[in-house]
């Protein structure tokens, strides 16, 4: 058993609003993950997911409780956990090559290391051709595979993934997903991935872990055993990534009644 | 008309026929001693462009102008970007501004002149704050509207807070900065020829008004056509560089030009 890369203990959040008072958008969570660990995060919309990630990342302060990664506690954003989002979140006024170098020039790499470092990135993408092109003429595919590539390029030991394929079309969707794999097992760094699909979240993830409602606490936590490299044909088929699809899907039905 | 209209310069040509027409017709309609013909004013506008005096008193004004805008700009962009980012800041300023915005700022002039006298200083200082509101306002809009997540994935990479506003939120307002820039280049003129108009010594407004004075009215006229031209020829510039800087970014809508 590998160590815990992320200890999460006892967070939650509490907005101070001025119009609506207190608001409560994370329960008390706490989760441990092993390094090398890829795992999901499911639960209804507005319970808090995205909360505990920008929390994990040091962007949004907790409440209460304390995150530990590596045995450090986190007091704000790091090169060691690198942020996608779903709204890309790139710099437009830098060409793709430009955003991906951006994170190697600040950790002091010469411009000439920084671009063959962004160079490979590019081409784990699939993007080697697009280097010259600025973020306003790529489709949204294209956006998200530079916003991995440009978190990637600062080798960060931890990836945290907000939706990062919510506003892509299916066989995009899927694609990525294959891909985002692929990079992943080359050298399997550890992964908090976001999603509302549960099939996602099956076919990527070692462990999913299934919220309930606002304010989010873990309701169920599911061990994948599935085996790797996983193929996105074999899987549909195979009986336990079904059951597992099932009874994750019938789990957050079962909230979905509660609330109505 | 369509390719008339594809090349360059023509619809402006046909403007200013356009308006040279109505202005003929007009005078003959009036026929008051206030609405000269505009044949006699053109022929003015070359006399006035070749005599040195009127050279030294144009260029003088244009001195002015330059240095009230970019004491201006070095002044309002750093305010307003940082006002975007803090609301500390936003709250100190904001009330400051709402009280100056909408007092003409020529109108300020004798008060201006009893601390610094009539010479150069009280004209550039009403120069510089016709500009400054305008370029801190739309700095202020556009640093306010810089994603989050896009200062979040800078933080990611190690940028602190100074080189966020430096490197971030200062390129991503750019196109909004601009904006507020053209705006401010517009009243930089009108501020300009409203302030010789009060402290008469050098300059167009001075120019101009003493041939008002003098019912020269040909000249006058004149006078309203090289500052016209003036003010074409500075907004053209400046969208040159604009189209230079920003190639990156979507097309900004057109301005609407502010009260000085
Ligand atoms: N800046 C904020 N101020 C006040 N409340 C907030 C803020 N950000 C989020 N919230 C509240 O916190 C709760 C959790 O939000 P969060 O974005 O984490 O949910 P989520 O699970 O990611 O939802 P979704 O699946 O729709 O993305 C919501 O009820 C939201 O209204
Ligand atoms: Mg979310």
């Amino acid at each position: 058993m590998a160590t815990d890369m992320i200890k999460i203990a006892g967070v939650s959040k509490v907005y101070d609003t001025t119009q609506r008072g207190r608001h409560v958008a994370l329960g008390d969570i706490s989760i441990d993950i092993a390094e090398g660990q890829f795992v999901s995060i499911l639960g209804p919309s507005g319970c808090g997911k995205s909360t505990l990630l920008y929390i994990l990342g040091g962007f949004v302060e907790a409440t209460t409780g304390q995150v530990l990664v590596n045995g450090q506690k986190v007091t704000g954003p790091g090169p060691d956990r690198g942020p996608v989002f779903q709204e890309f979140a790139l710099f437009p006024w830098k060409t793709v090559l430009g955003n991906v170098m951006y994170g190697p020039l600040q950790q002091g790499l010469s411009k000439e290391a920084a671009t063959a470092r962004a160079r490979e990135l590019l081409v784990l993408v699939h993007l080697q051709n697009y280097e010259g092109f600025y973020p306003k003429e790529l489709s949204g595919g294209m956006k998200q595979r530079v916003a991995l590539a440009r978190t990637l390029a600062y080798g960060p030991k931890i990836l945290l993934m907000d939706e990062p394929f919510g506003a892509l079309d299916a066989y995009t969707r899927t694609r990525l997903q294959n891909e985002l794999l692929d990079i992943w097992g080359r050298d399997r760094k550890t992964v908090m991935f976001v999603t509302h699909s549960v099939e996602e979240a099956v076919f990527l993830s070692d462990r999913v872990f299934v919220m309930t409602k606002s304010p989010g606490h873990i309701r169920k936590v599911f061990d994948i055993d599935l085996p790797r490299p996983r193929v996105r044909a074999e899987l549909l088929l195979d009986r336990r990534y079904q059951d597992y699809v099932i009874a994750i899907e019938r789990l957050m039905d079962e909230q979905i009644e509660e609330i109505a | 008309m369509a390719r008339l209209n594809a090349i360059p310069g023509v619809p402006v040509l046909i403007a200013c026929l356009a308006i040279l027409l109505i202005w003929d017709l007009l005078s003959r309609v009036v026929m008051v001693s206030g609405l000269p013909p505009p044949w006699g004013a053109l022929q003015e506008v070359p006399v006035i462009l070749t005599d040195k005096e009127s050279l030294v008193n144009i260029l003088a004004s244009l001195r002015r102008m330059s240095i009230g805008f970019s004491l201006a700009v070095a002044f309002a962009v750093p305010v307003g970007l940082l006002m975007g980012r803090s609301r500390l800041v936003a709250a100190f300023f904001n009330p400051l501004f709402m009280i100056i915005y909408p007092v003409p700022k020529a109108a300020l002039m004798p008060i201006i002149m009893l601390w610094l006298g009539v010479g150069e200083m009280s004209k550039i200082l009403v120069i510089f704050l016709g500009v400054s509101l305008p370029v801190i306002y739309h700095s202020y809009q556009g640093s306010k509207a810089v994603e989050e997540k896009m200062l979040w994935s800078a933080a990611a990479m190690g940028l602190g807070p100074m080189a966020r506003l430096l490197r971030v939120v200062f390129p991503a307002a750019l196109p909004e900065i601009m904006v507020g820039c053209r705006t401010g280049v517009v009243l930089a003129l009108i501020t300009m020829v409203t302030s010789e108009m009060i402290a008469r010594q050098t300059g167009i407004g001075n120019i101009f008004f003493n041939a008002l004075d003098m019912a020269q009215y040909d000249t006058v006229y004149a006078m309203i056509i090289v500052i016209g031209i003036l003010g074409f020829l500075c907004d053209w510039g400046f969208e040159a560089v604009r189209r230079m800087l920003l190639g990156w970014a979507a097309p900004v809508h057109d301005i609407a030009v502010g009260s000085a």
